[in-house]
């Protein structure tokens, strides 16, 4: 059995982090302690390092909560798993995308300033972006 | 032609019965007038993400996305025959 310290160290979080999955509803302690202490097992560990692995890869806590619904669902089977993962990366590919079209915006707008020794009334990026000239920003 | 173009990846149970689902309607209305393509999302994300599926199975009729989840053989059979006209 692991205090909250003890699994936090061996998942590299703090002990704030176990905490606030609790509160999400990710994770839970197997028991208490006489004084009271949570205590986890291994499995609350295994837990953990998926939580953060998830994490890792893009999937917000609400999503992480949803794909360890699914392992725990009987009737769930690989397919919905994969449903969910490529619905992640369809997202991910949407924001790439966004912020392609933000960085192109902003090469843009580096473009039209030719002289760095102008005074800020003459900025040009600033000009164009009080008067929507370089309006490139969309997703 | 109608151009329709069915997104979906390999091994999808749901897309699997979506794409049953076009090839009758499409079979129905005559596929000399109806172009059906099923894409590969995986190997298409990009022109999946330009026309902005974000799940799958989704319908794309002449390149615009027209259905982000499973349309009935009504609704699908209603659309394209509009079209049609």
């Amino acid at each position: 059995m692991f205090t909250i310290g003890k699994l936090a160290r061996q998942a590299d979080v703090s002990a704030d982090t176990v905490r606030y999955y609790e509160q999400q509803g990710l994770l839970l302690p197997v028991a208490r302690s006489a004084a009271g202490y949570r205590l986890y097992d291994g499995q609350a560990l295994r837990r953990l390092h998926f939580v953060r692995r998830a994490q890792q890869a893009g999937f917000s806590l609400a999503e992480i909560g949803e794909l360890l619904a699914l392992k725990q669902r009987d009737a769930a089977c690989c397919r919905d798993v994969r449903s969910v993962a490529l619905e992640k990366k369809l997202q991910l590919e949407h924001k790439i995308r966004l912020l392609r079209g933000l960085s192109q915006a902003l090469t843009d707008l580096i473009g039209i300033c030719h002289d760095e020794t102008r005074p800020l009334d003459q900025c040009p990026i600033l000009a164009a972006l009080e008067n929507n000239v370089a309006e490139p920003i969309q997703g | 032609m109608i151009e329709v173009e069915v997104f979906s990846s390999p091994g999808c149970g749901r897309c699997a019965r979506a794409k049953a689902l076009l090839s009758a309607v499409a079979h129905e209305l005559g596929i000399d007038r109806i172009r059906w393509r099923e894409v590969d999302i995986l190997k298409e994300m990009d022109y999946a993400v330009e026309l902005g599926v974000m799940c799958t199975p989704a319908v794309a009729i002449d390149g615009k996305l027209v259905y982000t989840s499973l349309p009935s053989v009504k609704k699908l059979r209603a659309e394209l025959g509009k079209r049609l006209l």
